[in-house]
């Protein structure tokens, strides 16, 4: 097991290389001069260039980037063109705001979407199966943007219940955690159910059954543990969608966080912080999914063996 | 005579497939929803004139509510928005097919090398997708928009690079469960090149997963889209997208809410009528899977 | 409870399926018993309602689509369509046990074997507590030939024939009175079934355990089995002991069967396989089912159906050419 954590890990550096080599290389396919963009419009010529060799950006891209790398390993991600501040420090003063979006957003999926996905499966074709799946469907199709607007119109606008924007205090949350939790929630209660439909017929739930175990239990000790497998995978890859649902979430919300830093930034023309925010997205990614892969091997002995 | 026989075998697993399509309620659901979405499109001419209704602005005719004569009221700039809609129809169909096209045919082919050649060059092709398969595809999306700018083009050409790596999986596992099968090993004895045996033997037959795959990412890229022009990464205004539409309303929540509602149900519908038809012809093509 | 005769007995059951193609006939009016340690063949192809009629004794035909129209199961003289769920539940594993056909797919691959043994135990033996359970089934395990120690591995770490002998554990932990085996060789290596089919014999003995042996294969019964039924589209259409169905094959399906098998002395012989396919279950031909394949058939079979017809005291047969005044004739073929 132990052995297998490391590998992961191991293989977690190839993975941001090449995915910063990647970013880095398409936001240098950006048309315009960053020089000219810091220094305006009527700067002198002379300065531009002064300011274009002192960034580097007469260097090949691959200089560029090996530079990048090297100052990145120091926990440097350059200068903002539009503040002038390290964006290291704008990104990681607006990190805990997303986090503690994306973290709630899918405690609030996964609560409530692994326990309605069991009970359709087991009552399949009942009034709450029907049901949950009608809403599983709508979830799917809703763009989280969308639902955020329908939410403020609803409980802040008309109900006055929760705060429309902003970052202050739990009631700020709700609706946000919402917007941003629900198209995960759907799509996973869909698979639990899909995963557990199709494990409860399989030869092993019939063993269980002939062997006297009752009905819960061969749903909760004997299906579920199998079921949880491609659950699992779903989930870890819902964190990618819910990372880009974020952004979105947060421009609706005004949430002060990396997403609107983001689309900000990406406005400005700020290559540097675009590509700080979008590596720093992608290791959550990468780390959300190597947590994912582990608890994959300690769900399903079948993976860890092949470690040992 | 061979061939008659494979010619008949197809067409009775296609009318087989569309026996059991038509069985399943919801996914007739969807594809009638679809049909009526496509005639829209096609016809968005006929229904609303583009220059007269669609862009011109119109400001004493501001925000009003739904009527006879507005189905689902004017915007902010007095536009019909049932006629915004219309045409975003024709943006979003368009956005659909072009950058699902995209993602199929490149990750198709990245997909097809990897997995009938096997070996290195497999293993070059599928890390350079776990590569992109890291970055969240809408992220990726957005870099791309943010590099290449925001025109209709970049935005089709960023979705669907991002949907490279899903196809080029699905192909890639497709061609090496099917390339040892007895048909593909004979038609290569027979001395049929190796891209002759991809495209006329291999292909054909991993299409059911990539029917489903296309459907389904037909709508998410309609999604995408629609988040980029929301946050203004997309389609930009004036010209009509259900996301940049939405965008727009934004600012009149509380006084004009049609003006973000119809957007909205337009892309649940057109969303919901794709999933619905995806999850239909995922169990119409493999009732194995269908509980 | 001991003076029973038979561990089970099985009168006259129906089961149906209801799908979306069309109402199933799997079981139609089904006889069968088994005495206190002996062994019963259950015979015949894939889908004649050998796996639904065994099934049933557990009540674990899934439902929907499944439904026991009729009949009556006695186990040790009570009939389990009277016991609640609970109380089935504590007969599963403990009074009648079940070894499938697959032993790849029927182990949870996500629990340990010793695990999936215990559980059974402690299932039965409440007062056990886990330390001792897991005891007793590494116990098990050396009695099916696995070494105790291996108890805490997965199923996949396991080959086939280990996986059978872990599920012949799992099946007579508890001692049962009655072991259901389903074709419980089909998917091993021939030279593993010989050892798999020892295995079952000799705990068998050992525990007094009655065994329905559900097969296609005649080799197998006649290693095994006491008596045999022989089963065709979810009837039995004939039934002896072990001698009356080998020395005096009366049905002509049975005959049937014989003749699909390879005679290693005779090898020169053709083999004679049964023409065409088991009828199609949704909608079964009138009169004798086995009609459209049998080489006697008259114009009666094609209309009447045949009812049992008693040869000797162990023999019975369901053909109308034991039936009197039919006029059909095997032709002096076979026996009697």
């Amino acid at each position: 097991m132990y052995k297998y954590v490391l590998k992961r890990l191991l293989m977690l550096i190839p993975v941001i290389l090449g995915v910063s080599f990647l970013v880095f290389f398409i936001m240098s396919l950006a048309p315009g001069d960053p020089a000219r963009t810091i220094l305006g419009e009527t700067a002198p010529i002379e300065s531009v260039m002064a300011l274009r060799e002192e960034l580097g950006l007469n260097d090949p891209v691959i200089v560029r980037y090996v530079n990048y790398m090297a100052d990145l390993l120091h926990g440097d991600l350059g200068e903002s063109y539009k503040t002038g501040q390290p964006v290291i420090s704008e990104i990681l003063s607006r990190f805990p705001a997303t986090l503690t979006l994306a973290f709630w957003g899918m405690l609030f999926a996964v609560v409530l979407s692994i326990p309605i996905g069991i009970i359709s499966a087991t009552k399949q074709y009942s009034i709450m199966d029907r049901v949950s799946m009608v809403f599983a469907l709508l979830g799917v199709a809703t763009p989280n943007f969308w639902l955020g607007l329908m939410l403020i119109i609803g409980f802040s606008l008309n109900l006055k219940w929760f705060p429309s924007g902003g970052n202050d205090g739990w009631s700020s949350l709700v609706l946000p955690v919402i917007t941003l939790g629900t198209g995960c929630m759907a799509s996973i209660t869909r698979i639990t159910r899909s995963s557990m439909l199709e494990v409860i017929r399989q030869d092993y739930i019939r063993t269980a059954k002939a062997k006297g175990v009752n009905k819960k239990a061969v749903i909760y000790k004997h299906a579920l543990k199998n079921a949880l497998i491609p659950v699992v995978t779903v989930v870890g890859l819902q964190f990618g969608s819910l990372l880009g649902g974020a952004v979105l979430t947060e421009s609706v919300f005004s949430w002060p966080g990396v997403g609107t830093f983001l689309v900000n930034s990406i406005k400005a023309q700020d290559t540097p912080a675009v590509l700080g925010c979008v590596i720093v997205f992608c290791i959550c990614f990468s780390i959300v999914n190597l947590v994912v892969d582990i608890l994959y091997a300690y769900i399903d002995p079948r993976i860890k063996s092949k470690y040992k | 005579m061979a061939k008659t026989t494979t010619v008949q075998k197809k067409r009775s697993m296609a009318s087989e497939i569309w026996r059991r399509l038509r069985r399943d309620k919801l996914a007739m659901l969807g594809l009638a929803i679809l049909v009526i979405l496509a005639l829209m499109a096609i016809f968005a001419d006929v229904i609303a004139d583009y220059d007269t209704k669609v862009i011109t602005q119109n400001i004493s005719n501001r925000l009003q509510e739904p009527s006879l004569e507005h189905w689902c009221g004017t915007d902010e700039f007095g536009r019909d928005i049932f006629a915004r809609l219309v045409h975003g129809s024709r943006v979003s169909l368009v956005v659909g097919l072009v950058s699902v096209t995209i993602s199929l045919v490149l990750g198709g082919t990245l997909g097809s090398i990897a997995g009938y050649y096997g070996g290195k060059v497999d293993n070059v092709i599928m890390r350079i997708m776990d590569i992109f398969l890291a970055v969240p595809s809408i992220l990726l999306a957005m870099t791309i928009v943010a590099a290449l700018g925001t025109s209709l083009f970049n935005v089709m050409l960023a979705i669907g690079i991002s949907g490279i790596p899903g196809y080029a999986r699905i192909i890639r596992a497709s061609v090496m469960s099917i390339k040892d099968q007895e048909f593909v090993e004979a038609s290569r004895a027979i001395g049929a090149k190796s891209p002759t045996t991809i495209f006329r033997e291999i292909l054909p037959n991993c299409l059911a997963p990539i029917i489903v795959q296309a459907t389904l990412s037909v709508a998410s890229a309609i999604l995408s889209t629609a988040s980029l022009s929301f946050i203004g990464l997309g389609v930009q205004p004036p010209d009509p997208e259900w996301g940049a539409m939405l965008s727009g309303g934004r600012n009149y929540l509380r006084d004009a809410l049609h003006l973000t509602l119809f957007p909205g149900l337009a892309i649940v519908i057109t969303i919901l009528a794709l999933n619905l038809l995806g999850d239909g012809l995922r169990d119409a093509l493999d009732p194995r899977l269908k509980q | 409870m001991e003076d029973k005769k038979y561990t089970v007995d099985i009168k006259n059951l129906s089961v149906r399926y209801e799908t979306s193609d069309g109402i199933v006939e799997a079981v139609n009016g089904v006889d069968l018993k088994i005495e206190r340690g002996k062994t019963l063949g259950l015979v015949g192809e894939t889908g004649a309602g050998k796996t639904t009629t065994a099934l049933s004794i557990l009540r674990l035909i899934p439902n929907p689509p499944g439904k026991i129209t009729g009949g009556v199961i006695e186990l040790q003289g009570k009939n389990v369509f009277d016991y609640s769920e609970e109380e089935m539940e504590s007969i599963r594993g403990d009074q009648v046990s079940m070894i499938f056909q697959d032993p790849m797919t029927s182990l949870n691959p996500v629990m340990t074997v010793g695990d999936q043994i215990a559980e059974e135990i402690q299932l039965h033996n409440k007062k056990m507590d886990k330390k001792q359970a897991l005891e007793k089934a590494k116990e098990m395990l050396e009695m099916v030939g696995i070494p105790g120690n291996r108890a805490g591995e997965y199923p996949h770490q396991f080959s086939g024939g280990m996986k059978q002998r872990v599920v012949i554990a799992m099946a007579l932990v508890c001692n049962p009175d009655l072991l259901i085996a389903d074709e419980p060789t089909t998917a091993l290596d021939v030279t593993i079934q010989a050892q798999v089919l020892d295995l079952m014999q000799k705990l068998k003995e050992q525990y007094n355990t009655s065994m329905l042996m559900i097969t296609h294969d005649l080799g197998i019964v006649a290693e095994v089995c006491d008596e045999v039924s022989i089963m065709y589209a979810g009837r039995v259409v004939e039934h002896g002991t072990l001698e009356d169905i080998f020395e005096h094959t009366s049905h002509p399906y049975t005959e049937g069967l014989f003749n699909s098998l390879p005679d290693i002395e005779h090898r020169e012989e053709e083999l004679k396989p049964i023409p065409g396919l088991m009828p199609d279950p949704t909608n079964l031909p009138e009169g004798c089912p086995f009609h459209p394949r049998c080489s006697y058939c008259t114009e009666l079979c094609k209309t009447r159906r045949p009812v049992e017809t008693r040869l000797s005291d162990t023999h019975t047969v369901a053909c109308l050419a034991y039936e009197e005044g039919t006029g059909v004739s095997l032709g002096g073929k076979l026996h009697e």
